[in-house]
C-alpha cells in the first residue's frame, strides 16, 4: 500500500521548470544553474551528476528541473536516468521505459534511436530502460565510457540522475566519471552525519563536488532576499 | 557540538514549536481543571473567634502595656493548647468523630491577629456542617478546659461559627490549580521544544552545510506546493511515446524491479 502511494506521487512529479516557468521555485533552479556555471572549471561539454546521501531527497526532481532550466538557457541537454534500481524519469515525463541506458550499456541499439524527446526544446531524455540485475557492473564497464564520449559529442550538457550514495555503489562509480557532482539534501530530513558520509564517499571516489542543493527549504520571513523579486 | 548559545535561534526554535507549547499548556490547564472539578473533594472551612483575657493576678504587676505583652505571649501558648491532645480528644469524644487526634490537628489551624488577644480557630472539613460543629466544639472545650489548665476564666467566644446559606468550598480552588497547571504546562512544553530542537540532528540551515560538511551551497529550492493536475505543455513533439491511455499499473509493472532492484 505504501509503495503504491509512493509510485503515484512520483508519477505526478513536479516539473515546475516546465509547468511554471515564472515561479519562485523555477527562479531558484536558475540561481543554482548560474552557481554551477561559475563552479565548473571550463566551458567544454560537461557531465553533471545529481546524487544524495539517502533515498527520497529530491535527486530526480532536482535533476529534471535543472535539465529544463539548462535547456531554457539554449544548451542542448541530455538528461540520463542512471538510477537503474528505482528509475523515475519515465514517470516524470510520462513515457514508457522499454528502452534506455541499460540497453545501450549492453550494446543493444544506438544512442540516437534510444533518446526520447522531452517536450522541452533542447532537452532529450535517456531513460533507464529494462532494469538490469547488475547495475553496478554495467556502470563500471568500459561501455559507459564510450557511451559518455558519444553523449558529449552530441550534447552540450549531460545531466545524470543517480541512486543514493550511501545505499549502493553506483553513484560513486558515476561520480568518478562525471565532471561535477551535486549533492542534494532534503532540508530538515537529511541527517548531518549522512551528509558527511556522502561527502566522504564522493571524496574517496575522486569526484569533483560542485556543492549542495538544499531541497524542501522552508522559507521564512528572514529569507526575504530569496522571495520573488518581480512581485 | 554547538559551543555558542544563540538567543535568536533559541527563540526561533521556540516559535517553530509554538503549537506544541500551546497544546501542552492547554492540556495541563484542562487536566488540572478536570481534577479539581471532579476528582478532588470540596473542602469547607468554618472559623470561630475567641477572645482571651488574662485576669490580672498580681496587682503589683507593672504597667498596662507590659500586661498586654504578657497576654500576647500567652496567646502563643493558647495556640498550642488548642491543638493539643488534651483539647482535641475531648472534641473527638464529644462529637464522636472517627478521626484521630493527629488527623484533626491537621485540619485545625489557630491564628491570632497581630497585636491582639483574639484567636481565630479555622477548621477544614469535607462537610460544612461538620466544620462548624468542630470549630464551635473546639472553642467551647477550650473555654471549659483552660480554667483548669491555666487558671484563666476570661475566655469569651466572640463569633461562633455558623453554617452559611450557600457554603463555598475553600479547597480546591480550580482557578488557582489551573493557573499552576498553565505554568507547569508552559514550562514542560518549552522544555520539550528545546529537547526536540537539540535532538534534531538534521540539516536545517545553509550554515549547517558550510560549517559541518564544508561544502558550498549552490542554492536552495523551497517546498513546491502540491500540483493537483499535471498539465501537459502544448509543444510535446514525441506524441508517440505518450502513454496517456496506459494505466499506472502497467507503468509500475514495467518499472518494478525484478532482480536486485531495491535499495
Amino acid at each position: 500500500m505504501w509503495t503504491q502511494k509512493k509510485s503515484k506521487r512520483s508519477a505526478t512529479r513536479k516539473l515546475v521548470g516546465r509547468t511554471k516557468p515564472q515561479s519562485l521555485v523555477t527562479e531558484q533552479y536558475r540561481t543554482i544553474r548560474t552557481n554551477i556555471n561559475f563552479s565548473l572549471p571550463s566551458d567544454d561539454t560537461q557531465t553533471i551528476l545529481f546524487t544524495s546521501a539517502s533515498k527520497e531527497e529530491g535527486k530526480s526532481t532536482t535533476s529534471c528541473n535543472m535539465a529544463i532550466v539548462y535547456a531554457e538557457s539554449g544548451k542542448r541537454v541530455l538528461l540520463v536516468d542512471a538510477d537503474m534500481r528505482r528509475p523515475t524519469l519515465h514517470h516524470s515525463f510520462q513515457l514508457s521505459n522499454k528502452i534506455g541506458l541499460s540497453n545501450l550499456l549492453l550494446k543493444k541499439g544506438r544512442l540516437q534511436d534510444t533518446v526520447k524527446r522531452s517536450g522541452v526544446v533542447g532537452l532529450d531524455l535517456l531513460l533507464c530502460g529494462q532494469i538490469p540485475s547488475n547495475p553496478a557492473e554495467l556502470l563500471s564497464s568500459p561501455a559507459l565510457d564510450t557511451l559518455l564520449e558519444e553523449m558529449k559529442a552530441r550534447y552540450d550538457l549531460i545531466i545524470i540522475d543517480s541512486p543514493p550514495l550511501l545505499a549502493v555503489t553506483d553513484s560513486k562509480i558515476l561520480a568518478n566519471k562525471c565532471d561535477g557532482t551535486v549533492l542534494v539534501v532534503n532540508t530538515g530530513k537529511t541527517e548531518k552525519d549522512s551528509v558527511k558520509k556522502a561527502r566522504d564517499a564522493l571524496v574517496t571516489s575522486k569526484a569533483f563536488i560542485l556543492g549542495v542543493v538544499m531541497n524542501n527549504y522552508q522559507l521564512t520571513k528572514d529569507n526575504y532576499y530569496y522571495h520573488n523579486y518581480s512581485n | 557540538m554547538e559551543s555558542t548559545f544563540n538567543i535568536k535561534e533559541f527563540l526561533q526554535a521556540l516559535r517553530k514549536r509554538l503549537p506544541l507549547i500551546i497544546i501542552v499548556t492547554l492540556l495541563f490547564v484542562a487536566l488540572s481543571g478536570i481534577v479539581s472539578y471532579t476528582m478532588m473533594k470540596p473542602i469547607y472551612e468554618a472559623s470561630t473567634q475567641i477572645l482571651v483575657n488574662q485576669r490580672v493576678t498580681n496587682p503589683l504587676q507593672a504597667s498596662e502595656q507590659l500586661n498586654i505583652d504578657a497576654n500576647l505571649q500567652l496567646v502563643e501558648t493558647y495556640n498550642i493548647i488548642i491543638k493539643s491532645p488534651a483539647i482535641l480528644t475531648e472534641v473527638i469524644e464529644e462529637l464522636e468523630l472517627k478521626e484521630s487526634v493527629s488527623d484533626l490537628n491537621e485540619n485545625i489551624s489557630v491564628s491570632s491577629a497581630e497585636n491582639s488577644q483574639i484567636l481565630t480557630v479555622e477548621v477544614e472539613d469535607v462537610s460544612m456542617e461538620r466544620a462548624v460543629l468542630i470549630a464551635n466544639t473546639t472553642a467551647s472545650v477550650f473555654q471549659a478546659k483552660i480554667k483548669s489548665l491555666m487558671n484563666v476564666d476570661n475566655v469569651n467566644i466572640l463569633a461562633p461559627a455558623i453554617v452559611p446559606v450557600d457554603p463555598d468550598p475553600v479547597k480546591p480552588d480550580p482557578m488557582f490549580n489551573m493557573a499552576i497547571g498553565a505554568i507547569i504546562g508552559f514550562m514542560l512544553g518549552t522544555g520539550l521544544a528545546i529537547l526536540l530542537d537539540q535532538m534534531n540532528t538534521t540539516i536545517r540551515k545553509e550554515e549547517d552545510i558550510e560549517e559541518i560538511v564544508g561544502l558550498q551551497v549552490l542554492g536552495i529550492v523551497s517546498t513546491v506546493p502540491e500540483v493537483k493536475e499535471f498539465k501537459r505543455s502544448a509543444n510535446i513533439n514525441d506524441k508517440k511515446e505518450l502513454i496517456a491511455d496506459v494505466d499506472t499499473e502497467k507503468i509500475k509493472a514495467v518499472s518494478n524491479p525484478k532482480i536486485g532492484g531495491s535499495y
